[in-house]
């Protein structure tokens, strides 16, 4: 294996989760979600040489974005509508998924599905902000970087995208614990 | 009607505020009873976000997809240096082991281990225990559970603690070997990211205070006759902070 090789796979590999987990939450399908990674990382792979060092996640991720809205408008341009999956596990997910933690996917709570089925209805400019910040855990530069954004604009968006976060799901859950009482 | 503060109240529980406006906005906490409720609510979708919504994973089909497509855009003549450790995971993958665990491992396993030998043991082991899921064999967010089932299995008493509030979520511990020596795990949870610590007894090599392997941050320190490793793919700061919440500890222990 060639040295170029070598880096990449040590630099870049790690962060394969980052890049498939914000693909999933951005299509919201399991077959278009490993496409846009795959092209990602094949696009990294090509610019790599041209990586000047530093945190390697948000360039990997601002790459996936661009790959997500390439397949996008490729998509328009066929005419295709991409239909976002209802419930985001596929049938035979089970079979390849690794599951949402490493402790087990069946674990997952009725409540998690719920979140998880919230989080899909939001918009995506809203979505992708929400992700980078509370599950990348990046800072409003990298995310105003990734998405291509001012900074501004990533504060107002992760402000509205919580904001309809607290009304549609934070509102479920106290109904469904008065309910309980 | 919202206080005009909760925009800056966000960039605050982001960690984006320099500590004098950090300081504004914690005082401001103590008369908005607005501001209160806002910050227990966002503090409560970020710990559903964390723990409760789906983080989704690479499987071993999408891995062993990228590599090929790797391996046509990689000079032949470098490609697949390493047939013995191929034929090795071959053979794995027909006992314990499934296909697909294999899959993932071989991905990593075939960069050639370099440098140190203890160091290729903490990252292999980290990477055995969030690919093959046995990541916990004492199941338990509580200290008074994990440490007693350590010292039963590993013999040895290393300090544990649940750091949820300073960001360190204590999920469980398990029993590992580094260099065929038995080590303690104790395992946390940082966001979206999994922190093994390992702790082991009289370890006298010289030991570098960091190192990075595959991307996976490691960090050792010693204390008493304890020689402790904490990996993970979170930042290096985050691996440092915790090192310091537990080197605290073994100070209280100590005194106890």
């Amino acid at each position: 294996m060639d040295d170029r090789r070598r880096r990449f796979e040590a630099q870049a590999l790690p962060h394969l989760d980052a890049a498939i987990n914000l693909a999933r939450w951005l299509t919201r399908s399991h077959a278009d979600a490993d496409d846009v990674v795959q092209d990602a990382m094949m696009r990294a792979w090509r610019a790599f040489d041209g990586f000047r060092g530093g945190d390697i996640r948000p360039w990997l991720l601002t790459i996936v974005r661009n790959c997500w809205r390439t397949s996008m408008s490729e998509r328009k341009r066929r005419g295709h509508v991409a239909l976002p999956e209802e419930n985001t596990q596929q049938p035979g997910d089970e079979l390849t998924y690794a599951g949402p933690s490493p402790e087990s996917a069946a674990m997952q709570s009725d409540a998690g599905r719920k979140l998880d089925a919230v989080i899909a209805t939001l918009p995506d400019e809203f979505r992708e902000v929400l992700i980078l910040r509370e599950m990348e855990d990046l800072s409003y530069r990298e995310i105003a970087t990734i998405t291509d954004v001012p900074l501004g604009t990533v504060m107002s968006r992760l402000n509205r995208a919580r904001a309809m976060l607290r009304e549609k799901w934070l509102g479920e859950v106290e109904s469904e614990a008065s309910h309980a009482l | 009607m919202p206080c005009e503060r909760a925009q800056q109240l966000e960039a605050y529980l982001d960690g984006e505020l320099d500590a004098a406006a950090a300081a504004v906005v914690e005082s401001h906490l103590e008369t908005c009873g607005e501001c209160r409720k806002a910050k227990s609510q966002i503090e409560a979708l970020r710990t559903a976000l964390r723990e409760k919504a789906t983080y989704h994973r690479a499987d071993a089909k999408l891995r062993a997809r990228i590599r090929a497509s790797l391996d046509k855009e990689t000079p032949r003549t470098n490609v697949l240096r390493f047939p013995g450790v191929r034929a090795m995971w071959a053979g794995a993958a027909g006992g314990a082991i499934s296909t697909a665990l294999a899959a993932s491992l071989a991905f990593f396993l075939l960069m050639p281990a370099a440098g140190d030998p203890l160091i290729t043991d903490i990252t292999n082991a980290h990477l055995r225990s969030i690919a093959s899921e046995h990541l916990i064999d004492v199941v338990s967010t509580d200290r008074h559970t994990v440490k007693p089932w350590l010292a039963a299995h590993a013999d040895l008493s290393p300090p544990v603690a649940d750091f949820s509030k300073q960001g360190f979520k204590l999920i469980g511990g398990r029993v590992d070997f580094l260099e065929g020596v038995r080590s303690a795990v104790t395992v946390y949870r940082h966001g979206a990211h999994i922190v093994n610590v390992f702790a082991w007894a009289n370890y006298e090599e010289e030991l570098p205070d960091f190192a990075t392997r595959n991307g996976y941050h490691i960090v050792f320190w010693k204390s008493g006759n304890l020689t402790f490793c904490a990996i993970s793919d979170t930042s290096i700061d985050d691996i440092l902070a915790l090192s310091r919440l537990l080197k605290g500890l073994s100070q209280t222990d100590a005194r106890e």
